[in-house]
């Protein structure tokens, strides 16, 4: 049961005949009013109980966009349902209008619409529905609580897709379809055409030009059909915030972005998450379009606070390909994790592939190493100094055990990371 | 037909969610059956027969009784008459806060054989001990005072503690000085019959001071005289009253209550109406914020609270000539000579300059931070060249 603000007012009213008889007889009259109104409410209205509920969510949706929940209210009493409906969305789903007003008539079915404006990447979710079904008086409600649960998958943004054009177009430019070619580093012979200028001389073909009689430069395709192993690290490094982004949320960017460069590169991706299991496993046999399937496992992915067990990387990485593959590991690069972790494990993974180490900086580090105005400032600055120091000798350690290393801001390192890829793939690395 | 379940299904789903809060109740009630069960608490009234704290005359009285006086301790002013005009009684009367009015005081003035009074105020004394007058309080130095009169009780005690308030009267004991040194007012005065004893240091009759000097041989002939010793404390309850007392509620409008009592229950409506929740609430679960550089803040707080400036002092040297050699494209391992004399050729500096500012080592917080900032200068210096 559940009394309502008209009550109130009309209790409030009974001031009136209060004033003008006093004495306990007007309140005692007066409550019996308000009584009785209130059980002809509860007697007349609609039971909540028979309203079937029905719920029409999207599979997914990006983050950033909106979306509608879609409630379907069906009255199987045989009276009016007079209710307030609310949707019990979590607070991240940013619901705008959770709690609405229906009418629907006995036997008839109405729909309500709630907006989602989700704020979070990940699985977010409903628990239950909420009913008030008000009497036709409107003093009092019935209200219960049914529970209907419910879930939309939040896909991770993708910001970085604006920085693909460009780099698609220096893939282009590698793979001879472009006019103007870098001498690729591939061995595959691809096919002979004209010179133009800016083309490498020491890819004319002499004799082609000889017979020609006019200049004629040989093409390398780059190799095709590497694989790229992208191992995304999902442990307590993971967590930390950089300009209030976790590293996880800056690691799948650039996940995104290497991935699909690596596909239109005529790659094969394998996509894993990892800390001490397998989060999430993205096969580049599977059928079906490989960003919505990276995009779909990459959703539910959250932070773990355990260490990550490095050890099990190699293992993991033979499982998904045996043969040499461009190995990029989304990790972070704080001293102390990385020494006892991923170090022991590197040099049984350049042996066999090509391995990049990709992390996040963060540009706070810049800052207070910068500032030095009063002695807390300088303190600060030595200690931003410290952390700097070691994450260089942390970067010279990986590089000395042959990884390549991609150290950039959260906004930088997508294309960062795009770019070394590209890098490999001209140099014929892959 | 419907989602919602069955009424049965409502109700054990509320009544398991209730349950931490009923089992709540259940204990504030259980405990407060039990503070009414054991009882009232501790008396703690000054000069209470029942009180055992340093302010209370437990001492005094089971003393008094193990010499086989009978101790009444009579609960209210009727009940002190009565058991006065007995006979053989004395009375003992200590009412600071001047519960009993004039006729009452008159009504105990010829009930006994024997009174003493434990310091009191000139009314009181104006009606039951005519003869004796207030002087004031005494000074506190020395520790004691002696007897100085021919009273039998007063010369067995020969001493007792000095303070309290003084007396004059026919006979004085125990006379000293009073607060302001300007007269002299006895401890202990009775009346030229004996019957009627004035006793102005509590500190004579109390747990806390009964032991000390005389204290307990005067108190205990001054009070043991006769076989029944009533240990009359006034109270509130004793207070005369005259005519009935007005009700200030009886002089509002009579409207004033019923509109009280009937916006008591609006509120209640009110309450209800506002308290209700439409469903529970829908829980989050919120992930870690850990901020990156929380690591090296409180590095950062660690060199500071240990005050480690050598150390900190270390760490931007060794960043520092690191970003140098770089910048002038020497190897990482270059020492710190070559960085300098590369330097100094670069910026046009002197190099004895750059090794002061560089090889420098910084003593005290205040050092350090420009030891930092010149450091910085060096640098930017040389991003300018």
């Amino acid at each position: 049961m559940v009394l309502t603000g008209r009550l109130t007012l009309l209790a409030l009213l009974g001031v009136v005949p209060i004033l003008v008889y006093p004495g306990s007889t007007p309140i005692l009259l007066w409550l019996l009013l308000l009584a009785g109104g209130v059980a002809v409410d509860l007697a007349l209205a609609a039971s909540p109980r028979k309203a079937g509920i029905r719920r029409d969510l999207p599979g997914s949706v990006r983050l950033g966009e909106q979306c509608a929940s879609t409630l379907g209210i069906r009255n199987d009493s045989s009276r009016v349902l007079r209710a307030t409906i609310r949707e019990a969305w979590q607070p991240s789903a940013g619901a705008v209008d959770p709690e609405q007003k229906l009418r629907v008539p006995a036997g008839e079915t109405r729909r309500m619409e709630i907006t989602l404006i989700p704020e979070r990447r990940g699985i977010l979710s409903v628990a239950a529905v909420t009913i008030r079904s008000t009497g036709p008086l409107g003093l009092a409600a019935r209200q219960i609580t049914v529970p209907a649960p419910g879930s939309l998958r939040v896909l991770p943004p993708f910001h970085s897709k604006r920085h693909l054009p460009s780099k698609l177009r220096r893939l282009r430019e590698l793979d001879g379809r472009a006019a103007v070619q870098i001498r690729g580093g591939g061995t595959e012979f691809d096919s002979l055409r004209d010179y133009v200028r800016g083309d490498d001389v020491r890819s004319i073909d002499w004799r082609a030009t000889a017979r020609k009689r006019d200049t004629v430069v040989r093409t390398w395709r780059p190799e095709r059909d590497r694989r790229v192993v992208i191992v995304l690290d999902t442990s307590r490094t993971s967590a930390a915030r950089i300009n209030d982004e976790p590293r996880l949320d800056t690691g799948i960017e650039a996940a995104l972005l290497l991935a699909v460069l690596a596909q239109r590169g005529g790659d094969k991706v394998d996509f894993l998450a990892f800390d001490r299991r397998q989060r999430a496993r993205v096969d580049s046999a599977a059928k079906g379009n490989l960003i919505n399937a990276l995009v779909t496992a990459m959703a539910p992915l959250e932070a773990e606070l355990i260490e990550a067990d490095w050890s099990r990387i190699p293992s993991q990485i033979r499982a998904v390909s045996a043969h040499r593959s461009l190995v990029v590991l989304l990790t972070s690069l704080d001293s102390g994790s990385v020494e006892e972790g991923l170090l022991p494990v590197l040099p049984s993974l350049t042996a066999q592939h090509v391995v990049v180490v990709a992390s996040v900086r963060d540009p706070r580090l810049e800052e207070m190493r910068s500032e030095r105005s009063t002695v807390s400032d300088a303190f600060r600055a030595a200690a931003a100094e410290r952390a700097l120091l070691d994450r260089e000798a942390v970067t010279a350690h990986l590089r000395l055990l042959g990884a390549e290393v991609v150290d950039e801001s959260p906004s930088e390192l997508p294309p960062k990371l795009a770019d070394a890829y590209i890098r490999l793939k001209a140099a014929g690395r892959l | 037909m419907g989602n919602g379940g069955t009424v049965l299904d409502t109700a054990r789903q509320r009544f398991r969610r209730s349950v931490p809060l009923l089992l709540l109740l259940l204990v504030i009630a259980a405990v407060g059956a039990l503070t009414l069960v054991t009882g009232p608490t501790a008396d703690t009234r000054p000069l209470s027969p029942g009180n055992a704290s340093p302010t209370g005359s437990r001492a005094l009285i089971q003393v008094l009784q193990g010499q086989g006086i009978e101790a009444v301790r009579p609960s209210s002013y009727e009940e002190a008459r009565a058991t006065l005009t007995q006979g053989n009684a004395t009375l003992f009367l200590y009412d600071p806060d001047r519960w009993l009015n004039d006729d009452q005081l008159a009504g105990l003035a010829g009930a006994s054989a024997r009174t003493v009074l434990a310091a009191p105020t000139a009314d009181q004394l104006e009606v039951l001990a005519p003869g004796v007058s207030v002087i004031g309080p005494l000074v506190s130095a020395p520790d004691v005072v002696e007897a100085q009169c021919d009273d039998d009780d007063a010369r067995s005690a020969g001493t007792i503690t000095s303070g309290g308030d003084g007396y004059s009267g026919p006979v004085e004991c125990f006379p000293a000085a009073t607060a302001g040194q300007d007269a002299v007012g006895s401890s202990y005065v009775t009346t030229a019959d004996k019957d009627i004893a004035v006793i102005g240091s509590l500190e004579v009759l109390d747990n806390g001071g009964i032991s000390s000097a005389g204290n307990a041989a005067l108190a205990l002939r001054a009070l043991g005289r006769e076989p029944v010793l009533v240990w009359y404390q006034p109270t509130s309850a004793d207070v005369a009253t005259t005519g009935t007392p007005v009700d200030a509620r009886n002089l509002l409008p009579e409207w004033v209550n019923p509109l009280m009592v009937w916006l008591l229950i609006c509120s209640v409506l009110a309450i209800l109406w506002r308290g209700r929740r439409l469903g529970p609430l829908a829980v989050e679960p919120l992930p870690v914020v850990v901020g990156a550089a929380e690591t090296a803040e409180g590095r950062a707080r660690l060199y500071q609270d240990s005050k480690s400036v050598p150390h900190a002092a270390a760490n931007l040297r060794a960043a520092t000539l690191g970003r140098m050699a770089a910048r002038l494209r020497l190897p990482r391992s270059s020492t710190h000579a070559h960085i300098l004399d590369a330097a100094a050729v670069r910026t046009g500096r002197p190099r004895s300059d750059l090794e002061r500012i560089v090889a420098s080592i910084p003593n005290g917080n205040r050092e350090l931070v420009q030891f930092s900032q010149e450091l910085l200068d060096v640098e930017k210096e040389l991003d300018q060249q």
